[in-house]
């Protein structure tokens, strides 16, 4: 029977923060992950760093981890963050008493908000409104890609023994007189069932969490809230712009790289699976959005996504935008399951404080007096500069550096070589998003790459602009020739499944220009392709 | 300025067989074309229905599908034109109204049409013992390992190699079936010299990307005599040869044909007097300028090409005359769950609605302008992908309004 001493359940965020964590105390851990990672909360958001400034009213606790983890997320993830700084701006339609209290808020908060006068706003974010904004003020938020800090945090937790398994549900667990002895798992593509020995498990599903809870009998007040976001094709502000209010929908614009994310809604769910979008989402946010930005309508929108955030519920709590963005550890020992820990709420800012907090719990449990080094050690190394004037041979400049950091010291090192002697393996797989074929090939290779999609969450490939429609073809194409999973050869469902994936957040934002890359897809899969492969009938 | 007899805005494969039929009947034609057209990004097919026999299934069409307004006997003549003006431009065509002819894609799957290029008709595949797929050295999206995989599906008793010949393509920018196409026009020996080491016989078919020429003049048959072996092209991702193929030879025949063609001129509304369109108003970076016409054909596209627009939902836009748009309401109707999906999808679906001579109508069904035609992409009513219909819409309504 394959063994851990802590089996960690969810591979979101949080989970691989406890996985690294773990890992580099000299604890063997393994994660399991039922889809692929990150694939809840921690990337369906807006990729906002937050300084706390949000939360500087109604929940100082939050606020002042906050601003504390967004120092330490700069300092340790480098090249998962974008510095760009956040900007408040209160509108007329706004409280001035909440003004007040936000101010007083920060600065008991630690968060550094720095007043500027209306033209200073307006020079720095030129289309914000004249005629809606009357005050602003700047602070430390940042924007952060959570894709990026999630293959960082693996190959951070690789490197000290750390061990993952993506498309493995948890359907059970094992234990012996109260005592936990093993959990036990599916594979989503074989359906294989087996059993993982450990002394120690950790529910870090996220939104999953009451799931998991009710596999091992035990109840767990987490309650999925769904938030809708919508991605801009183009960057319409260049810091973190906030709503100085009372934390509503649509009130966050984040920029990241060329695009800028706006969001979000808050709406309790009953399933965490449950990421649809809406016309009326997105309307309802486009016309808070545009409030700020009065020209919002005429940015082509790429797409529009979901995601829940896990909030914790204790008993008699509050739910939705009232209920605490805090986090809570329980030891089921207390529910008559020693070894069985959850670990739920919070938010992606502060993951790593979460994860510290729980694994002091585990170490101390495990009689392991390491102490915790997350917040000192940066989770990657850096990427030579030699081995990056090797790939400007071949790259731009901008591409060189968003794919080192992308794919880290030794895989970006394995591509560069690939790209010197191979030619053919020059060729741009995603044009919009810079990636070569050399890189999809080595992330097809990976034992976590099942389906385009995997490929698609590392690599960004179908990301950008045209969302799909000439990649797709390529990469299917590539995964079936380099893919190491037997789900790899059928490359016409893991084509379709790739476009129908980036068809989810199409459909409710149809219209504009959209509506032209939408014709383009069908012209060339349905009309050129007949990607479904029927006869005439 | 003068007044002619036919402004034709559009340069899609609509808006060219307009001004062909319309100066193949001798009118003077003018042509006002904005950007490159949806040619280049099409297969290069001219598909009619997605149908056993599409000329019976046309028949049970509803009464508001373009085809019926169009009526089978144009379609058939529209047919007898295309092929010919492709003719002319030695691209041969093949194929009838009442049976489907099956196309090799770039992916591996067949795909069927009623008119196809003679270069990319795969009929003969099934008599064949052995399909080599082949790519060449450097070409993006052509990928044969994935095509004849998924080829075996159709034909799991024929045998299939892969192979790879050398055009010396490689040393620069990325290389897409248009480079490769470029490279070969006028040059059959090179190719015919690096496929022979595949040692192919009789028995044999060879299926490449659509790489014979960027003209139409491309001989298949210096190669085939030369192999022996029967050779067929792939369609692919754009920019797509036999697409370019084409455009090339209507502009071929415009100029032949005396067609004043006006490129980069956006038409920014019509003129209208006395509830008909005397012209239209063209506007390029500095000034506007107005053409005149007894006739104006509409063949503008539809979201693809920007002859519908919709910024706002619930609202898309005809933008040049502001004719009323048809189009299915509400977000349920608007799309599928499916981007490829078994029924048609509303966005689709969305366009003009006209008369039996094209006349665009009101919500009411009254006619706006009797001497104003639309054709192609912009014709509402039913989902030109989804029923496999745009090139046969595009054609035959184009001859439709051009023969009214």
């Amino acid at each position: 029977m394959e063994k851990a001493t802590v089996v960690i359940i969810g591979g979101g965020a949080t989970g691989l923060g406890i996985l690294r964590d773990l890992s580099m105390r000299g604890v063997k851990a393994l994660l399991v992950e039922k889809n692929d990672l990150v694939n809840g909360a921690s990337s369906r958001y807006h990729g906002l760093l937050h300084s706390g400034g949000r939360y500087a009213v109604k929940d100082q606790e939050a606020a002042k981890e906050c601003i504390i983890e967004n120092q330490i997320m700069r300092k340790i993830g480098k090249s998962c963050v974008e510095p760009c700084g956040g900007m408040f701006t209160r509108l007329d339609i706004d409280d001035e008493a909440y003004e007040e209290a936000w101010v007083k808020g920060c600065a008991d908060s630690g968060i550094e908000a720095t007043p500027i006068t209306l033209n200073e706003a307006f020079k720095l974010e030129p289309r914000l409104s004249r005629k809606h904004v009357k005050s602003a003020y700047l602070v430390p938020d940042a924007a952060v890609d959570g894709f990026r800090m999630a293959w960082q945090l693996i190959d951070s937790s690789k490197r000290y023994g750390g061990e993952l398994k993506t498309y493995t549900e948890v359907i059970g667990f094992d234990s012996i007189n109260g005592e936990l002895r093993g959990v036990k798992v599916r594979n989503q593509f074989t359906g294989e069932e087996y059993e993982i020995g450990c002394d120690i498990a950790v529910n870090a599903a996220g939104g999953w969490a009451g799931f998991v809870g009710k596999l091992a009998g035990v109840e767990i007040g987490v309650q999925p809230d769904k938030g809708t976001l919508i991605a801009f094709n183009q960057r319409i502000v260049n810091h973190v712009v906030n709503r100085l209010h009372k934390s509503s929908d649509g009130d966050i614009f984040v920029p990241h790289g060329s695009i800028t994310i706006l969001g979000t809604s808050s709406m309790s769910v009953p399933n965490p699976e449950d990421t649809s979008t809406s016309r009326e989402e997105v309307e309802s946010l486009l016309k808070i959005g545009e409030q700020t930005f009065e020209d919002l309508r005429d940015f082509r929108i790429l797409r529009t996504f979901a995601g829940s955030r896990p909030l914790y519920i204790p008993p008699g709590g509050a739910v939705g935008r009232s209920a605490s963005r805090g986090f809570a550890i329980v030891d089921h020992e207390q529910d008559g399951l020693k070894g069985l820990f959850t670990i739920v709420g919070g938010k992606f800012t502060t993951y790593r404080l979460m994860a510290e907090k729980m694994c002091n719990q585990i170490c101390a449990k495990l009689n392991n007096t390491t102490p915790c080094r997350t917040a000192e050690e940066p989770l990657v190394e850096e990427v030579s500069q030699e081995d990056k004037d090797r790939a400007k041979k071949f790259f731009p400049s901008y591409g060189t550096n968003l794919a080192a950091t992308r794919l880290g010291v030794d895989r970006f090192k394995k591509v560069v070589e690939r790209l010197e002697t191979d030619p053919e393996s020059r060729e741009l797989v995603c044009e919009c998003e810079n990636v070569t074929r050399a890189e999809v090939e080595e992330i097809c290779k990976d034992d976590t790459s099942f389906i385009v999609n995997d490929v698609r969450r590392r690599t960004r490939i179908g990301m950008g602009t045209c969302q799909g429609n000439f990649c797709a073809l390529r990469a299917a194409a590539v995964f079936a020739d380099m893919g190491v999973e037997s789900t790899a050869k059928d490359s016409l469902t893991r084509m379709r499944e790739f476009l129908q994936g980036r068809w989810k957040g199409i459909r409710p934002v149809l219209l504009g220009r959209t509506l032209r890359e939408t014709e383009m897809t069908r012209l060339i899969y349905e009309l050129s392709m007949n990607i479904t492969g029927g006869a005439a009938q | 300025m003068k007044t002619t007899d036919v402004i034709v805005i559009g340069g899609g494969l609509a808006g060219f067989m307009a001004a062909a039929v319309a100066a193949n009947r001798q009118q003077k034609v003018t042509l006002l074309t904005y950007g490159s057209g949806s040619l280049p990004l099409m297969s290069g097919t001219i598909d009619i229905l997605n149908a056993k026999a599409p000329d019976a299934a046309i028949k049970n069409l509803p009464a508001h599908h373009p085809y019926q307004k169009i009526g089978l006997k144009n379609i058939d003549s529209a047919i007898k034109f295309f092929c010919d003006i492709a003719a002319q431009a030695n691209l041969p065509y093949v194929g009838r109204l009442s049976a489907q002819i099956p196309v090799v894609t770039a992916v591996g799957t067949l795909k069927y049409s009623c008119l196809v290029p003679e270069s990319m008709d795969a009929s003969n595949l099934i008599n064949k013992k052995k399909i080599f797929v082949v790519g060449i050295k450097g070409l993006k999206d052509f990928y044969p390992s994935m095509i004849a995989d998924n080829l075996k599906k159709y034909f799991p008793d024929k045998i299939f190699d892969v192979a790879q010949i050398d055009l010396k393509l490689l040393g620069g920018r990325d290389i897409t079936c248009m480079d490769a196409a470029q490279i070969l026009t006028d040059n059959e020996q090179t190719l015919a010299n690096e496929l022979k080491a595949l040692n192919a016989t009789d028995n044999d078919a060879i299926i490449i990307p659509p790489i014979l020429g960027v003209m139409g003049n491309f001989s298949r048959s210096v190669i085939t005599t030369q192999l022996r072996a029967d050779i067929f092209e792939t369609t692919c991702l754009p920019p797509s040869p036999p697409g370019v193929r084409l455009q090339r030879a209507f502009i071929k025949y415009l100029q032949k044909s005396g067609v004043k063609i006006f490129e980069n001129s956006k038409v920014v509304r019509g003129v209208v007097e006395d509830k008909k369109v005397t012209g239209v108003v063209v506007e390029n970076a500095v000034r506007e300028k107005i053409f005149r016409a007894r006739k104006v054909i509409l063949a503008t596209g539809g979201f693809y090409s920007g002859g519908i627009t919709m910024r706002d939902f619930d609202n898309p836009m005809e933008p040049i005359f502001d004719i009323p748009v048809f189009f299915p309401t509400g977000a349920e109707n608007w799309s599928n769950q499916q981007l490829f999906s078994d029924k048609p999808q509303g966005f689709s679906m969305t366009g003009i609605f006209t008369n039996d001579n094209l006349n665009p109508a009101d919500e009411n069904g009254k006619i706006l302008y009797e001497n104003l035609h639309v054709v192609g992409a912009n014709l509402g009513g039913c989902d030109k992908i989804f029923e496999r219909s745009a090139g046969g819409i595009a054609i035959s309504s184009a001859y439709k309004a051009a023969t009214i």
